[in-house]
């Protein structure tokens, strides 16, 4: 216990670094905090810009596959799959995939957390559309690049009351 | 409502090692959604729908979803994940009101 003060002052210093780390990757990373928050009443606009601020969206025509009724006879159920073209190894996977309804009072549908253990980028659930209008997915890569398509589903009635 | 919380996980019926499986998950929940009151102002409420979902295979999450009002009523899930090794696949769906719900399924070879 003789060099205890040095001790206790490195453990202090390390703790410090660690906070300003820790504080440091909330910041850089600020959906960890919103996670309680995913889903608000807000335009499409809004919820964009809170999700990515202004980072760039690429067409992902090509890579992010989007599967949608074209037509949705009940807006109460509609089925929604994306698939991703990804190697999904360590260094190259599908980090996010975002589903958003563009008319939809919370436009923020769900958000899946994927790893490289997923084996493949290819999710689906099942979602209400208020109205008319455009779904999209957005897709997060693990460089942080952001792809998005969308796709126009016509809904015979409504599924989200309200 | 009864029968909240129920879950159905579904696997294809042969699955070979290293195979990316792909699953279905189905929950029965009511997912709440948003009520008005006579003057179309929305009721402030503790919604009661899920969340979160959580799918862990051999101690590793291999798929999250955070879900919102959006998403159906006894909304079904679909994700893959590797199969590498036999094990169980674990599926927890947690709602607001604190429920959590888990399904789970054997993952074995043929």
């Amino acid at each position: 216990m003789k060099d205890h003060p040095i001790d206790r002052r490195r453990a202090l210093a390390t703790l410090g670094a660690l906070g300003l780390g820790a504080s440091g990757l909330t910041l850089s990373r600020p959906r960890r905090a919103h996670a309680q928050t995913l889903g608000q009443h807000e335009t499409v606009d809004e919820a964009l810009k809170r999700l990515f601020g202004a980072r760039p969206l690429k067409d992902g025509g090509g890579i992010v596959k989007l599967d949608l009724p074209l037509i949705a006879e009940n807006g109460a159920v509609v089925p929604v799959s994306v698939d991703v073209t990804s190697p999904m190894t360590p260094a190259n996977y599908v980090k996010t995939i975002y589903v958003v309804a563009d008319k939809n009072r919370i436009p923020v549908v769900f958000r899946t957390t994927l790893g490289p253990e997923a084996g493949q980028a290819a999710i689906g659930a099942t979602i209400r559309l208020g109205e008319t209008g455009d779904v999209r997915a957005i897709v997060e890569q693990s460089d942080g690049t952001l792809l998005a398509v969308k796709r126009e589903v016509k809904v015979t009635v409504g599924g989200c009351g309200g | 409502m009864s029968d909240i919380g129920k879950v159905r996980v579904r696997l294809p019926s042969s699955i070979k090692p290293g195979d990316v499986v792909r699953v279905r998950s189905l929950v029965i929940h009511p997912m709440e959604r948003i009520e008005r009151d006579s003057k179309g102002r929305i009721v402030d409420k503790k919604y009661l729908y899920i969340n979160r979902v959580v799918a862990t295979y051999l101690g590793k999450t291999v798929a999250a979803f955070d879900t919102t009002q959006s998403v159906s009523e006894n909304p079904t899930f679909v994700f893959s994940f590797r199969a590498t090794d036999p094990g169980t696949l674990t599926i927890a769906f947690h709602d607001t009101h604190g429920g959590k719900y888990e399904g789970t399924a054997d993952v074995k070879f043929v």
